[in-house]
């Protein structure tokens, strides 16, 4: 392997995730579904992985879940993140039943526990068009 | 399942950390030795599978898929099919399943299975970083500094969350495996330890210590599958094959239904099934590790903790050498060293000396039927065998 430092990973959006990044850019997380099954996908698809239909859309997500499990990293993790932690990884179940991996921010984010109620927030990865959707502690 | 595969004869070399031993070198000694064990000629080889390699160079695993050893053991114009199977570390259940169909279709008369890989030189930074994209989805993951450590810290974290698991029974798997690894002449950590030293290390990231995680090691095994009929003219000490089930979960491990006990209940209760077998059946369990909480959701699952959960259970001492169900007899990743996918394969090596009564120091008496664990990329599949000195 090389030695050369990793760059910061940021999403490349491809032609089926792009409708994601721009409503997270506006600060809105949508959720893709199948028009044709209804089943909702994340992380999004080129086809529904149910029926396989390439008829797929979005609809508006309320940003409203839960804390499945989480992990506070407290030392040595990848190059592009030393020194900016510690920083909490989670998995969110949203309300609407689809999960997703994000980071609990926030003054609170070191207390977070499974099953806690999060609501979803907007950080720009500076430098980038790119915002992702991250969550807080609610409550 | 009828018993129709059994394994043969294995190798192994030493794992640690060799910057002067190749990854060709510790191969070629690895299948010379489990040719050997089993008594056979290198011309009685039908079938080459070799494991893929993560960290030696590209040119080694080129040469791997491209039969340089069969050149190197003396095996052309007689091997069959050369072809490379890899699934990270569920490679030892993986090229076992593979193995074990290509024999009982009549494809082949048998199946030499090596893993030889470098991670010795590796660099604590190299590793993370390379660990930081393996089974990581780079779109909807990696921006937010995910990792192979927090994938496992997410399953440990549920984990304790829905069993009661402590921290403290975390670390006493590590106990364990260490106690085993003092026993294990090809281990790279021969050194007991106690909780109270695991508990003394900062968490990487929660509930992770270091001692609970593994290290990288160079390493390589070998092991030989051949038909049953063939099999007890091999040798006296055949391994019979007698379940072998197995799920693939998901590929991002935010995508995991159940993040607590992946498919280990499924796959423990169809594995038990097929081989006509119960939880009193078992006696050893040669569980994949990499980190303390896996060989966990394996216990559970199979139900092999006389009705406790499997971190109580283990800190209680059950698991150790002259406990009532010895565990990850290796030491595993945790003791052994971390080979990469040679983990899973180094397992099913060691299941198969603890059945044929070549397991040294770590001897199991009267071990009749062991299970065997396997998981790859970010805990993507869940895998167990079990195997026997009986066929079915």
């Amino acid at each position: 392997m090389s030695d050369q430092p990793m760059s910061r990973p940021v999403p490349k959006p491809t032609a089926w995730s792009q409708p994601y990044w721009d409503a997270a850019r506006e600060e809105r997380l949508v959720i893709q579904h199948c028009n044709q099954c209804a089943t909702k996908i994340m992380n999004p698809k080129q086809y529904c992985p149910s029926c396989l239909s390439d008829d797929l859309g979005w609809s508006e997500s309320d940003g409203q879940g839960t804390v499945y499990s989480f992990s506070i990293q407290k030392r040595s993790p990848a190059s592009p993140f030393v020194g900016k932690g510690p920083y909490v990884v989670a998995v969110i179940r949203l309300n609407s039943g689809v999960q997703l991996l994000s980071n609990i921010v926030g003054e609170r984010a070191f207390d977070v526990q499974c099953g806690d109620a999060v609501r979803v927030a907007f950080e720009p990865i500076p430098g980038t068009d790119i915002t992702l959707p991250v969550f807080t502690l609610v409550g | 399942m009828k018993s129709t595969a059994a394994i043969v004869g294995t190798g192994e070399v030493p794992t640690g950390n060799y910057p002067n031993r190749t990854e060709a070198e510790a191969a070629v000694t690895a299948c010379r030795q489990a040719i050997l064990d089993a008594g056979l000629s290198p011309r009685d080889i039908e079938a080459v599978m070799p494991v893929g390699v993560v960290m030696g160079s590209r040119h080694f695993n080129t040469d791997l898929i491209f039969s340089r050893l069969c050149e190197e053991l003396g095996m052309l114009r007689s091997v069959k099919l050369n072809a490379q199977v890899m699934a990270g570390g569920a490679s030892g259940s993986a090229t076992l399943k593979v193995a074990y169909a290509l024999v009982a279709s009549g494809a082949v008369r048998n199946v030499l299975v090596v893993h030889s890989d470098k991670f010795g030189s590796t660099t604590m930074q190299q590793g993370i970083d390379l660990f930081a994209t393996l089974g990581i989805s780079e779109e909807w993951e990696a921006p937010y500094g995910h990792n192979a450590n927090t994938a496992v810290a997410l399953i440990t974290q549920r984990y304790m969350h829905e069993t009661g698991t402590t921290e403290e029974e975390l670390a006493a798997v590590a106990v364990s495996m260490r106690q085993w690894g003092a026993l294990n002449p090809n281990a790279m950590f021969r050194k007991p330890i106690t909780v109270e030293e695991v508990m003394r290390g900062d968490h990487v990231c929660t509930p992770l210590r270091p001692k609970t995680m593994s290290l990288w090691a160079d390493g390589a095994s070998a092991y030989i599958v051949a038909r049953a009929e063939d099999a007890r003219h091999i040798t006296p000490t055949p391994v019979y094959v007698r379940g072998m089930a197995s799920l693939v979960t998901h590929y991002s491990v935010s995508q995991e239904a159940n993040l607590a006990f992946l498919a280990f209940p499924e796959v423990a209760k169809e594995a038990y099934a097929q081989a006509g077998l119960g939880p009193k059946d078992i006696h050893v369990a040669e569980f994949y590790d990499a980190y303390s909480v896996m060989p966990l959701l394996a216990m559970d699952a199979m139900n092999l903790c006389d009705g406790d959960r499997a971190g109580r259970f283990i800190a209680a001492g059950h698991t150790l050498p002259g406990g009532k169900l010895p565990m990850t007899t290796t030491g595993g990743a945790i003791a052994q060293g971390h080979t990469g996918a040679g983990v899973g394969v180094s397992l099913v090596v060691e299941t198969a000396r603890q059945l044929m009564d070549k397991a040294g120091d770590r001897q199991v008496k009267d071990a009749v039927n062991a299970a065997e664990s396997g998981s790859g990329g970010t805990w993507m599949d869940s895998h167990i065998s079990i195997l026997s000195r009986e066929a079915r």
